[in-house]
């Protein structure tokens, strides 16, 4: 394959990968074939029933296909009604990845076709390949949808939620959610309801109620699908923001409505009573919803307090308090996206100023695995869902519901944002509401919700008009809203280096304006926002961050991470002569865990030229770095060049040669040196003043302990003896033989690395 | 929160005041009222310990910083007109005003960076407003390395200091005309 060019190269990849799509339909399709074989009769795919099971084990035992009762040993037995079921799931789920590989390697369809839309499509074609086998087809279950696929995605969007851009448009984002989907709802229905009166439509038996649910049902901006298509366009935050937050927050709302006119649907009639009820049942959806997830929140926070002994399960407290507090919001019918982000949300700063590294990289990348799994699957099985039905297509009313959809959003949206702009500092501009409206796209949400409706005529012709919008939504505005941004010239998402100067300024800001607030006397956004922080600070951190962290301050803690990820990133560059400048700038501020509550910190003092000469050779080969525009998409895995055993090796072997040229590097100073080709790295893009940066470093404790001895070796001009004694002028640094550690990074635990790599 | 006078008249200086720093009249009388409310001993002018009288202006960890920006050089106090002048800073930017906004907007949380008008903010000044804003538990390298790498970030032509030129650039993803704004103020 490497002889060929690229180009027949990726088409003989792509062709194999859609042979092995093939071959894995078919034998999806016929594994249900050979399994009506054996138990004899059609059973639904979902559900093996176990008596048939027992009934041909005993057959099955003996390896041939009739009874036999003097029987050979079967050397070869052939038993698969036993692992069907994970069998199957497994099959399906490795179906939905290999598509995923597949679309990437053929470039040019991804880039025009958002791959919700590709995944749909290959939903179609299974679903049309296991419908001519005349099998039934796994339809989207709305149990399996609701309990298992969505809060993966909507954890793995509630735990990364940019928290400053979240809250300070907060007011804008829940306007659109809880009135904009009221709006929606209560329009369409109603509208609905007057199409139906149309002689020529037939269904004038539908009753206002009943389309009431429908307009409820398809009303809502669904979370999967924005993030799935606003991803790919790389819009500015502020848009992302807002139509994704009102996505996530009108659940409340729709949970409900949905509820409401479900219960009045039976009933028939509503009464003022039950309408006041609703709306006392909106707040209790939604502020029930925020509370379980917030003590489940503050459960897991202080949960990972104690985890220092076993950082292998950290990972595992996250997800699980997650997800008890989504299914016990489910309990009680509250809101359960509202408390999986609630929770999410609660627990992110206090368990990342507990876990190691390690732990926060495996949340990360479980979380982003699990999300887009579930994503994928959601969209295939859509597509299958649709092949399999059942339908009932209504020409009117289908047409009217997608008009009546576009027409309520734009609405909806035009005229909110007019009384919005009234309040906010920045005005949404025309472009800006044209965007937030084009992406009020439906999925699967709205299709699951239809699913649960009771079986009857009415249910198949609501879904075969939830399916239709939810194809016009992904397909058509999904494709092109890509080529219309940047028609429209929306701002992008801006590439930008974290950079202290940001961090210590927007502090600086904070503080100013919340000055600037109090002498005004008026208790505004900046002064809440404070006396939080002063909350926070005093009391809640206390209990849920573990040692004496909980002290340091938001600043530092950034900026450690961003030295640390500087310090990576310049070794794996795999310059060792760049590492004393790095290292310096590690180690003024590497301070030891404070188990003796000592107070000092220990740190090596440098001489200023010293470190002046150190940080111009860092600038200067910083500056060298290329950076690749940065633009956050949840479905890259970030190029982690330390995640491999080989880096180990390669670090010790650099150690060692950088300790050489130490003494070299020592005589000559200012000299620039030489740039090495620096991988492309990956920066994060994430770094808010509320938000602790996303860095990448699973090797955190062993570059720190690395480092460390180095550092002192730069007044030491005998770099051989730092391995074992360090450095005289700081004292308590000598009693110590462990390295120390960024407070911000708990590292893993010394005994393990420490000892065993300091000494080597 | 206020006196008994409740006219714009009683103002001094109203009409400029008004011209100059694009408040309404509302406004300018809420701030008057505001001010006399300052103003304990009815002195007509503000002296430094009528600032720190405000209480959560002392738990500030740069409000000596705040109290002197609203201070001219060399005054020891401030009248109702500097008062306004400083508090239109932070007003909402409408539109038209963005060009020359974007301007001054860094200014004011420049100056305040600034304890000498020179113009720079040197390494001295930057690690004196980190050590402000950073409090107790942050030891004096730390601080310092902060400092130096804050300041090589910014600071292009490599003099050691941040003009404000360089600063302007180095917060231009900050979005500074939106941050430097209080609502009430608009």
């Amino acid at each position: 394959m490497a002889v060929l060019g690229p180009g027949p190269a990726r088409f003989w990849s792509g062709f194999t990968m859609v042979l092995l799509m093939l071959l894995i339909v078919l034998i999806l399709t016929g594994s249900s074939w050979t399994r009506d074989v054996l138990t004899g009769h059609n059973d639904t795919w979902r559900e093996p029933s176990p008596a048939t099971q027992e009934d041909h084990d005993p057959d099955q035992h003996n390896g041939t296909n009739s009874a036999n009762h003097r029987k050979a040993f079967p050397v070869l037995a052939f038993n698969y009604g036993h692992v069907r079921k994970p069998f199957e799931i497994s099959l399906w789920i490795l179906l939905a990845l290999l598509m995923k590989l597949g679309f990437h390697i053929i470039p040019r369809v991804s880039h025009i076709v958002p791959e919700s839309c590709l995944l749909i499509f290959v939903g179609l074609l299974v679903g049309g390949v296991i419908k001519a086998m005349n099998e039934k087809a796994p339809v989207l279950d709305s149990k399996l949808f609701f309990l298992y696929l969505l809060p993966p995605i909507i954890l793995d969007a509630g735990y990364f939620l940019p928290i400053r851009a979240f809250t300070e448009n907060m007011g804008t984002i829940l306007v659109f959610a809880v009135v904009g989907t009221l709006w929606n709802a209560f329009f369409i229905g109603g509208m609905m309801f007057a199409v139906c009166q149309i002689e020529a439509a037939q269904v004038s038996h539908v009753d206002l109620l009943s389309c009431l649910l429908f307009g409820s049902i398809i009303s809502a901006v669904d979370p999967v699908a924005v993030l799935a298509v606003f991803e790919e366009i790389h819009i500015n935050e502020l848009l992302h923001i807002l139509v994704f937050g009102e996505s996530l927050l009108n659940d409340a709302v729709t949970v409900v409505l949905y509820h409401l006119f479900e219960e009045f649907s039976h009933a028939g009639t509503v009464t003022a009573r039950d309408a006041f009820l609703g709306v006392v049942s909106f707040f209790v959806v939604s502020l029930g919803g925020i509370l379980a997830g917030v003590i489940y929140g503050i459960l897991g926070a202080f949960t990972s307090r104690f985890t220092s002994h076993s950082r292998v399960i950290e990972p595992l407290f996250v997800f699980l308090y997650s997800y008890m507090a989504y299914l016990s919001a489910e309990v009680f019918h509250l809101s359960g996206i509202m408390s999986l982000i609630a929770c999410g949300v609660i627990m992110r700063p206090y368990v990342e100023a507990n876990i190691s590294h390690k732990s926060y990289t495996t949340i990360k990348y479980f979380l982003k695995m699990w999300s887009s799994v579930s994503e994928t699957l959601i969209f295939i099985f859509l597509g299958v869902s649709t092949v399999e039905g059942p339908h009932n297509w209504n020409w009117i009313f289908v047409i009217f519901t997608l008009i009546l959809c576009l027409l309520s959003r734009v609405l909806g949206v035009v005229g909110l944002t007019f009384i919005i702009n009234k309040f906010r500092i920045v005005k949404l501009t025309k472009k800006d509401q044209f965007i937030v409206a084009y992406g009020g796209l439906r999925g699967a949400i709205a299709f699951s919700l239809g699913f649960l409706l009771t079986d009857n005529e009415m249910k198949h012709m609501f879904l075969t008009a939830i399916i239709t919008v939810i194809f016009f939504t992904v397909f058509v505005q999904g494709m092109t809203i890509r080529p219309l941004v940047e028609l429209l010239a929306v701002k992008r998402k801006k590439e930008s280096k974290g950079s202290i100067n940001e961090e210590i300024h927007t502090q600086f800001l904070d503080h100013l304006l919340t000055g600037i607030e109090d002498i005004c006397g008026h208790y505004g956004h900046h002064h809440w926002k404070d006396k939080l922080n002063r909350f926070n600070k005093t009391y809640v951190k206390k209990w849920l961050i573990a040692g004496e962290r909980y002290n340091e301050p938001q600043l530092i803690s950034f900026y450690n991470k961003l030295e640390m990820k500087q310090a990576l990133m310049l070794v794996e560059s795999g310059s060792a002569a760049k590492l004393p400048a790095v290292v310096s700038a590690v180690s003024a501020q590497n301070i030891q865990h404070q188990r003796e509550a000592a107070p000092q910190r220990t740190i090596p003092r440098l001489s200023k030229t010293r470190e002046a000469e150190i940080r111009k050779i860092l600038r200067a080969n910083l500056q060298n770095t290329r950076q690749k525009l940065r633009s956050y998409s949840r479905h890259d895995l970030f190029m982690d060049p330390c995640e491999d055993d080989m880096s180990e090796v390669r670090f010790r072997r650099q150690r060692v040669e950088m300790e050489r040229r130490m003494s070299h590097y020592l005589t000559v100073p200012a000299k620039r040196q030489e740039t090495p080709s620096v991988r492309k790295v990956w920066f994060e893009p994430e770094h808010k003043v509320y938000t602790y940066d996303d860095s990448e470093s699973p090797g955190g404790g062993a570059i720190q302990l690395k480092l460390r001895p180095s550092d002192t070796s730069l007044l030491d001009e005998s770099p051989q003896s730092t391995d074992r004694s360090p450095a005289p002028q700081s004292e308590d640094q000598s009693e110590r033989q462990k390295p120390s550690r960024c407070l911000s990074d708990p590292g893993p635990n010394e005994d393990e690395e420490g000892s065993s790599f300091f000494l080597s | 929160m206020g006196s008994s006078s409740s006219s714009l008249s009683n103002v001094p200086n109203s009409q400029e005041l008004l011209q100059e720093t694009g408040f309404s009249a509302a406004h300018l009388l809420r701030l008057y009222e505001r001010f006399q409310f300052l103003d304990k001993d009815n002195k007509g002018h503000l002296r430094s310990e009528d600032f720190e009288a405000v209480r959560e202006l002392s738990e500030n960890p740069i409000g000596d910083r705040i109290v002197e920006a609203f201070f001219l050089p060399g005054q020891e106090t401030v009248d109702f007109p500097s008062f306004v002048r400083v508090l239109a800073h932070f007003r909402p930017k409408e539109k038209n005003r963005t060009r020359e906004g974007a301007q001054q907007e860094p200014e004011p949380a420049n100056s305040r960076n600034r304890k000498q008008i020179d113009g720079k903010i040197s390494r001295v000044e930057l690690l004196q407003v980190l050590r402000e804003m950073l409090g107790m538990p942050v030891t004096e390298e730390q601080l310092q390395s902060i400092a130096e790498r804050a300041i090589q970030e910014a600071d292009l032509d490599k003099d050691d200091a941040i003009s404000f030129d360089e600063f302007r650039k180095s917060l231009e993803k900050v979005n500074i005309d939106h941050k430097m704004s209080i609502r009430f103020l608009k």
